[in-house]
């Protein structure tokens, strides 16, 4: 039970890996781990334990990327290689790199007189973010989007329905897409009558009521309903842009603001869930670290939820979680 | 004791708290507009016209950092591997990689406002691409053809010189991009002072009608021959945004607790044998140097950890494969090869002479350290210092001796390692006449390349360096490239005045009527 006098600060410690993929789904870092593994077995004259070293190269080869280093160890015995930890073993160097465009693998062994090399390289952005290394996640949230399209902001949609419509900013023009439950795009609206101008800061709100939708701009109103989705309609208009987001989980209905500075856009970012209202001020604050900025932060339907949009910084992504606050630990 | 750390936690918490508050009441921020940014540099002339670069000089370095204020590429880079569109918005190939046609950005103008046509795009990229190849334009494409397969095209128009721009008749270049030159403003005696002399400015000007969008600050102000002391001091005070630091002032700057930005090690320092003294064409001479070089040392004490050891030309970052070149120092093995070498060769009466060609206390640091190493494995190496603009005392013979050694500084700048090897090899003539090895574009390929040019020892690697920014408390998005590329048109300022807060159209920009109608280099 969480006392309102008591001056604590709560960090919730429990972890929840977000699933992203499919079961099943082929990995092309894994493809080419094990690509890597055969072209080592496959050098001739290698005889007795080598000592397996990583060296330079950034990401998986050092200490944030133990798990893949492991699945290549794994890897290496399931071809017969005995590695050993043996200082006078010959040393077999692997490295790792994000070079700007590719994944490179490298390594290197002694084999009789000489160095053998083998490399194996993949374009850099065909490995998921989720494959790397990432800051674990600290809150109770759920990924349910990502996208390279630049992602103004995401709503619920009303009357109930799963799913969530989100607004894109494509290419100099917005785009509202439908999605369903499962993360799908259903339905995708160009807003072309807003004819908006090149941005390098582009601002847009999303607000559904009913079957309609109010998409808000800065000057304007644009508005469509996703049965007659072709006619789309902007009127000048001066928004009421969103103002704090306020959450009501079912044990504490008084109230959580969830506070976001975004001051500075090249850092993760903290996402402050702190108690509303005045008088309870100072009473305690919930943190969950973002693996980028906060964009928008926009309340559900369920009144304990919320949809924050975020700049993934270590995949470029823009990512779609929905916060949720959940009562006991 | 427990009631002392309760009064404790509670006084954190309210500070905590107090800090949330704050927050809260700011709310969520947007970027502001207005303001603007001041930029001081090192070099002394800035030439805006990439043509003019030379290919990894220091020079091309920094004339990259301005010309991406004001002119566009056809593609971009992400920091995260996807290449982006700039002015091109779509690009496809053939199976052979030779045939590249790119479907250009429609409605974009220069910063007087006349239309970039296929034909400008074209006419730009002719000459900039490191080889001769026949740049096609159509009616909103451009087609670019090669006799062989090219398949690091987008590398190569995403960094180095491939800058879009043209040419005015009366010599002012346009380009498309955030910002316009408004004023350029040479050195000149100071009217307070006139024996000392007010440094060269440069201001550039917000784009409003950029394809992109306005960029954030109303204008640039570069500050160009600033020395490194003066730009700490400016950072300090505030006088300045945005400054270069030396590597050996990077340590100061972080003692005095100013905010530092590093990139991926962006130059290369290497020793460069020249058979103009007989001395330098001994392969055994050559190996000898090699071996005796303390490049730990170099990196870690002289330059404090702020360089790394360098092994190999090209860096990790741009290849993957550069830990794989380690470094060969052998001090016996280097006497013994001395031991078998002619008394008068690198010997006390014919020393090999070491001309450091960019003058600099770092660089004549590093001139001197190579010959303390040298004396290890008695080999005797005399550093001559070579007069340049900033340093126009340093020699004081016009005719000096020839020198078999040269300390010399490439600055990496494309994004493709093949045709940063290539560069290497054309600039410092690594090859012998007639030798020109296929181009390598797998990392196996690349490798062997790599690996047999160390091997002919022509070109020794030293250290490399990243290039060091000073970043003041009130710049907002800095997010420069991982290999050293300013985005200044991203950059936002946080003044706490409302002057810059707003929307574009609210901020105290230029008028229309203030904009040059081009740029001057």
């Amino acid at each position: 039970m969480f006392r309102k006098s008591c001056f604590v600060l709560i960090f919730l410690t429990f972890l929840f890996p977000v699933p992203r993929g499919a079961a099943g789904e082929a990995n092309p870092l894994d493809d080419a781990t094990r690509l890597l593994a055969d072209r080592i077995a496959a050098i001739p004259n290698l005889h007795g334990s080598l000592r397996l070293e990583f060296a330079g190269g950034d990401g998986l080869a050092t200490s944030s990327g133990k798990p893949w280093q492991e699945s290549f160890r794994k890897e290496l015995e399931a071809r017969h290689l005995s590695l050993t930890e043996e200082p006078s073993a010959p040393a077999l160097r692997v490295a790792v790199t994000a070079t700007p465009t590719q994944w490179i693998l490298a390594a290197s062994v002694r084999s009789t007189d000489h160095d053998e090399v083998r490399f194996v390289s993949l374009p850099r952005a065909s490995i998921r973010s989720a494959t790397l290394p990432a800051a674990p996640l600290r809150i109770e949230r759920q990924l349910v989007f990502e996208s390279p399209e630049r992602i103004l902001d995401a709503s619920s949609l009303a009357n109930g329905s799963e799913g969530i419509a989100l607004l894109v900013y494509r290419n100099g023009e917005l785009t509202a897409l439908r999605l369903d439950a499962a993360g799908a795009v259903k339905q995708s609206v160009a807003i072309v009558a807003a004819d908006i101008h090149p941005s390098r800061d582009p601002r847009g709100e999303l607000s559904a009521q009913g079957g309609n939708v109010d998409v808000l701009l800065p000057g304007k109103i644009c508005s469509f309903g996703w049965t007659s989705a072709g006619e789309v309609k902007c009127r000048p208009a001066k928004p009421a842009w969103r103002g704090t987001t306020v959450l009501a989980p079912p044990c504490d209905p008084a109230g959580w603001k969830l506070v976001s500075d975004g001051l500075d856009w090249t850092t993760p970012e903290m996402l402050q869930v702190v108690p509303d209202g005045s008088s309870r001020e100072g009473s305690g604050a919930i943190l969950s670290e973002l693996p980028g900025p906060i964009l928008t932060v926009n309340r559900e339907q369920n009144p304990a939820s919320a949809l924050v949009v975020t700049r993934n910084l270590h995949s470029g992504n823009y990512e779609v979680y929905r916060i949720t606050l959940a009562c006991g630990s | 004791m427990r009631s002392t750390g309760l009064r404790s936690l509670a006084a954190v918490s309210a500070l905590l708290a107090a800090l949330l508050l704050t927050q809260a009441v700011r709310g969520a921020n947007r970027p502001k507009y207005g303001g603007t940014l001041r930029v001081e540099l090192h070099a002394a002339n800035v030439s805006l016209d990439p043509r003019e670069w030379k290919v990894g000089s220091i020079g091309a370095a920094e004339g990259e950092k301005l010309a991406t204020l004001i002119y566009d590429r056809l593609v971009t880079l992400d920091d995260y591997g996807r290449f982006q569109q700039a002015l091109a918005t779509e690009w496809s190939h053939d199976t052979a990689g030779k045939i590249w046609q790119f479907k250009l950005r429609p409605g974009v103008k220069f910063s007087n406002g006349s239309p970039l046509t296929p034909s400008d795009v074209a006419n730009a990229l002719q000459g900039l691409l490191p080889r001769p190849l026949q740049i096609i334009p159509g009616e909103s494409t451009l087609t670019i053809r090669s006799s062989r397969p090219v398949p690091d095209l987008l590398e190569q128009l995403a960094s180095g010189r491939c800058f879009v721009l043209r040419k005015n008749p009366d010599g002012a270049f346009l380009g498309t991009g955030p910002f316009y030159l408004a004023e350029n403003i040479p050195a000149q005696p100071a009217e307070a002072n006139p024996g000392a002399l007010k440094l060269a400015h440069l201001k550039f000007r917000a784009n409003e009608e950029a394809w992109a969008g306005r960029p954030f600050v109303d204008a640039v102000e570069v500050t160009l021959g600033a020395p490194g002391l003066r730009q700490i001091l400016d950072l300090q005070v505030g006088r300045a945004d945005l400054i270069e630091i030396a590597p050996d002032l990077v340590r100061k700057a972080r003692q005095d607790n100013l905010r530092v930005w590093s990139s991926a090690p962006a130059t290369l320092l290497a020793l460069r044998f020249d058979t103009t003294q007989r001395a330098a064409s001994d392969d055994r001479l050559r190996e000898a140097v090699d071996l005796v070089l303390d490049r730990d040392t170099m990196a870690n004490v002289l330059l404090q950890r702020e360089a790394q050891p360098a092994a190999a030309l090209l860096p990790q970052w741009l290849t993957g494969y550069a830990f794989l070149f380690g470094s060969p120092m052998n001090l016996n093995r280097a006497r013994e090869i001395r031991a078998s070498l002619p008394a008068n060769e690198a010997g006390t009466a014919e020393p090999l002479r070491l001309r450091v060609d960019a003058a600099g206390d770092l660089m004549k640091l590093l001139g001197e350290r190579v010959a303390v190493n040298a004396r290890q494995a008695n080999l005797a190496v005399q550093v001559t210092l070579h007069a340049t603009a900033a340093y126009p005392s340093a020699s004081t013979n016009p005719n000096p001796p020839a020198a078999g050694l040269h300390l010399v500084a490439w600055h990496y700048d494309s994004l493709s390692a093949r045709v940063e090897l290539e560069a290497l090899v054309s600039q410092f003539s690594l090859e012998d006449a007639g030798e020109t090895a296929p181009p390598a574009f797998d990392p196996e390929k690349l490798y062997a390349e790599e690996r047999r040019l160390l091997e002919q020892r022509q070109l020794l690697p030293l250290i490399v360096l990243p290039d060091y920014v000073g970043v003041g408390p009130a710049v907002r998005n800095w997010s420069p490239a991982p290999w050293g590329e300013w985005r200044l048109a991203d950059v936002w300022l946080e003044t706490g005045d409302n002057t810059t807060s707003g929307a574009p159209g609210e901020s105290s920009g230029t008028s229309a009527k203030d904009r040059a109608p081009g740029v001057r280099p």
